[in-house]
C-alpha cells in the first residue's frame, strides 16, 4: 500500500492574490476582529495575570531539585557521582564521605547544585539509580540578589519537600 | 501687529510644536496596547501612580524616566562624534518641522483679518512637506555611517535607497492629486475637499483619486520606515539597524522622531485624501451659519457619548481574578467622576457661549475648535491604521521592496497622472 500523498495547491499565483492589496485587507480584517473583541471586553484576552494568578505546575514539570529520603529520614543518595557525570552543564558538585547510618558505604558530605549553571534538563534525575534526586518541587522561580544563594547545598536540597504525592509522581511517569 | 496677531502666532506655533510631541506619548501607547489587543494579550498595563494607570499611559512616563536616566554611551570606536550626536537631532527636528505647513483648521477670520491655521502660515503647503521630509534620511544615513558598524551602515544604506525609490511614487501621486486640486496650498486643498460630489458624497481626495491615495499611503509607509517597509531596522538581519550604537536619550530622539514622522505623515494623508479638518457634509460656512443648532446638538450628544465611555471603562477596568476590595474598581470610579466632571465643564462653557457670546467672532472660534478636533480625530485614526498594518503584515524582502517601488508603484503613478490630466482637460 502506497503512502497517502496530499498535493497542496501553491497559493499566491493568481492575479487576485498578486494584486496583494485585497489579501492585505483580508489580513487586516482578521487582526481588527481580534482587536475589537479585546478592546470592547478585555476579559477575553488570552493572558494569565501572572504574579497574582500562578500557573498550574504539572507533575512532570522540571522544577528546582531536591534530594529524597527514606522513610526513616536517612538520605537516599549514595554519592555514586552518576548525576555529576551526566550533568551537561556541570552544575553538580559532590564530595563523598563515609556512611554512618548503616544503609550502604558512601553518602555525600557535600552536594552543591549551582542553579545559575543548571539548565534544568533533568538528566540527573534520569541518571540517578536510587531515585535520590528529583525535580518535583514545583518551584519555578528562584530569585536572589547575589550569586551565592543560588548554590543550593545539601541541607537545603534535603529540606525541600516535593509538591506531589508519591502516587501522582509515579503516575506522571517521570 | 496687534496683540491678537501676536497671540495667534504664539498659539499656532505652540500647536504645531507641541501637538506632535504630545502625540508621541499617545502613539507609543496606542502601538503597544494595540499590538497587545491584536495579539490577544494585554500590553503594558501595570505601571501606575498611586494606583492610577490611565489605561497604560503611565508606562510612557516610566519609559521616559528610564531613557533619560540611562547612561549615555558614545562607543570608543566612533571617530566622528559630532555627526554621531547630530544624526538623531536632524531626524527629530525634521520630523517636527514637516508638520509646520499642515493646516489644522480653516482660515480664521477675526476683525476682517484672515489667519491661516498652520504653524507656519505659508502657501508652500505640500512643497514644504516634500522638501523637509526628504531631509530625514540624512539623519539615518549619518547615524549609520558615523556609528562605524557594519549593521548600522547597512541599515543606513537600505534607508537611503528605499527613500530614493519611494520618494518618486510619493511625489508622482501628489502630482496627480495637485492636477485635480489645482493648488499646492494645503488649506485650499482642504477647502476644495469640503465640496460635495453629485450633491451627497464628500469630495475627498480618496474619492476623486483612489489610486493616487493608495500609492501615496504605501509610499508614506515606506517614507516613515514603518512595517512592512522597515528594513532599515530589520532586527532579524541588522540587530537594530542604524540605531544599534545609540543609547539613552539619543536613542530616545530616534524613537520620538519616528513617531513624530508617523504623526506628520498621517496628518498629510488626512489632509490630502481624507478631507483634512472638514467635517463631512458640513463646510466651514455651514458650520458658522448654523453655530447655534450645532452647539445644541453637541450638548445633547456629549452626555450620550460619555455614558457609553464610562460604561466601557467600568466594564474593562477591573481585575479578572478574585481580589479583595479590587483597587481597579475604585480606580474606575474615579475615572467615571473625572469624565462626568469634564462633560459638565464643557457643557457649561457651551451654555455660556449660547447665552452670552453666540453670533459674531465667537462662532468662528467655536468652528475652529470643532475643526481642530475633527483633524486630530482623523489623524489619530490614520495613526491607528499605521499601527494596525504594522501588526498585520510581515516585512518585505529587500528586492521585493525595490520591485514594488520601481516596477509597480511608479508606472501606476505615471499612468494615473496621464489619465487624471486627460480627464481634467476633457472636463474643463
Amino acid at each position: 500500500m502506497s503512502a497517502k500523498i496530499k498535493i497542496l495547491e501553491r497559493k499566491g499565483s493568481s492575479l487576485y492574490e498578486r494584486l496583494y492589496l485585497f489579501e492585505v485587507f483580508k489580513g487586516m480584517a482578521v487582526t481588527f476582529r481580534h482587536f475589537i473583541t479585546n478592546f470592547l471586553d478585555n476579559s477575553k484576552l488570552l493572558v494569565r495575570h501572572y504574579p497574582e494568578v500562578k500557573p498550574e505546575i504539572p507533575v512532570r514539570w522540571r522544577g528546582r531539585h531536591r534530594l529524597t529520603t527514606h522513610e526513616d529520614g536517612t538520605m537516599k543518595c549514595v554519592a555514586c557521582y552518576m548525576c555529576q557525570t551526566n550533568c551537561p552543564a556541570k552544575c553538580i558538585m559532590i564530595e563523598a564521605g563515609e556512611r554512618t547510618d548503616g544503609r550502604s558505604e558512601k553518602m555525600p558530605v557535600r552536594f552543591d547544585i549551582d542553579l545559575l549553571e543548571c539548565i534544568y534538563c533533568g538528566y540527573c534525575v534520569e541518571a540517578c539509580p536510587m531515585e535520590a534526586i528529583r525535580m518535583d518541587t514545583g518551584i519555578y522561580s528562584v530569585i536572589g540578589e547575589e550569586r551565592q544563594p543560588f548554590v543550593k547545598g545539601l541541607d537545603e536540597l534535603l529540606a525541600t519537600k516535593g509538591a506531589f504525592t508519591e502516587e501522582e509522581y509515579k503516575k506522571g511517569g517521570a | 501687529m496687534s496683540q491678537l496677531d501676536i497671540l495667534l502666532i504664539i498659539l499656532r506655533v505652540a500647536f504645531g510644536a507641541f501637538v506632535p510631541l504630545c502625540f508621541i506619548a499617545v502613539l507609543v501607547w496606542m502601538e503597544r496596547r494595540g499590538a497587545g489587543f491584536i495579539q490577544d494579550r494585554s500590553g503594558p498595563n501595570r505601571a501606575n501612580i498611586f494606583g492610577f494607570r490611565a489605561g497604560g499611559l503611565v508606562q510612557n512616563l516610566a519609559d521616559a524616566v528610564k531613557l533619560v536616566t540611562k547612561e549615555d554611551v558614545i562607543p570608543g570606536h566612533v571617530r566622528h562624534k559630532f555627526y554621531f550626536v547630530l544624526a538623531p537631532v536632524i531626524l527629530f527636528v525634521v520630523s517636527v518641522l514637516s508638520f509646520a505647513a499642515v493646516p489644522f483648521a480653516d482660515i480664521l477670520v477675526l476683525d476682517g483679518k484672515e489667519y491661516m491655521m498652520q504653524a507656519i502660515p505659508t502657501d508652500l503647503g505640500i512643497l514644504w512637506f516634500l522638501a523637509i521630509v526628504g531631509f530625514a534620511v540624512y539623519g539615518i544615513i549619518l547615524a549609520g555611517w558615523s556609528s562605524h558598524n557594519k549593521y548600522s551602515m547597512l541599515g543606513g544604506l537600505r534607508s537611503a535607497s528605499q527613500v530614493i525609490s519611494y520618494e518618486i511614487p510619493l511625489a508622482l501621486a501628489i502630482i496627480s492629486v495637485l492636477i485635480v486640486y489645482g493648488t499646492v496650498n494645503l488649506t485650499e486643498i482642504v477647502q476644495y475637499q469640503g465640496q460635495l460630489l453629485f450633491g451627497f458624497i464628500p469630495m475627498w481626495g480618496i474619492v476623486l483619486q483612489p489610486l493616487a491615495g493608495v500609492i501615496f499611503i504605501v509610499a508614506a509607509f515606506a517614507e516613515a520606515n514603518r512595517t512592512p517597509f522597515d528594513l532599515v531596522e530589520g532586527e532579524s538581519e541588522l540587530v537594530g539597524g542604524f540605531h544599534t550604537e545609540y543609547s539613552s536619550m539619543k536613542f530616545g530622539m530616534f524613537f520620538m522622531g519616528e513617531y513624530v514622522a508617523l504623526f506628520t505623515s498621517s496628518a498629510i494623508i488626512v489632509t490630502l485624501f481624507f478631507g483634512g479638518f472638514q467635517i463631512p457634509w458640513l463646510s466651514t460656512e455651514t458650520l458658522v451659519n448654523n453655530a447655534r443648532p450645532i452647539t445644541v446638538l453637541i450638548m445633547l450628544l456629549l452626555p450620550a457619548l460619555a455614558y457609553f465611555f464610562v460604561k466601557w471603562i467600568n466594564k474593562n477596568n477591573k481585575s479578572h481574578y478574585a481580589r479583595p476590595d479590587d483597587p481597579r474598581v475604585r480606580e474606575a470610579q474615579v475615572y467615571t467622576k473625572v469624565v462626568w466632571g469634564l462633560v459638565i465643564a464643557i457643557e457649561i462653557v457651551l451654555l455660556v457661549y449660547l447665552i452670552a457670546v453666540s453670533g459674531g467672532p465667537a462662532d468662528r472660534i467655536l468652528v475652529t475648535f470643532l475643526q481642530i478636533l475633527t483633524f486630530l480625530v482623523k489623524t489619530t485614526l490614520m495613526c491607528f491604521v499605521y499601527v494596525w498594518v504594522r501588526w498585520t503584515l510581515p516585512r518585505f524582502r529587500y528586492d521585493k521592496l525595490q520591485k514594488l517601488g520601481w516596477e509597480i508603484l511608479i508606472p501606476l503613478a505615471l499612468l494615473n497622472i496621464i489619465v487624471t490630466a486627460a480627464v481634467v482637460v476633457a472636463l474643463s
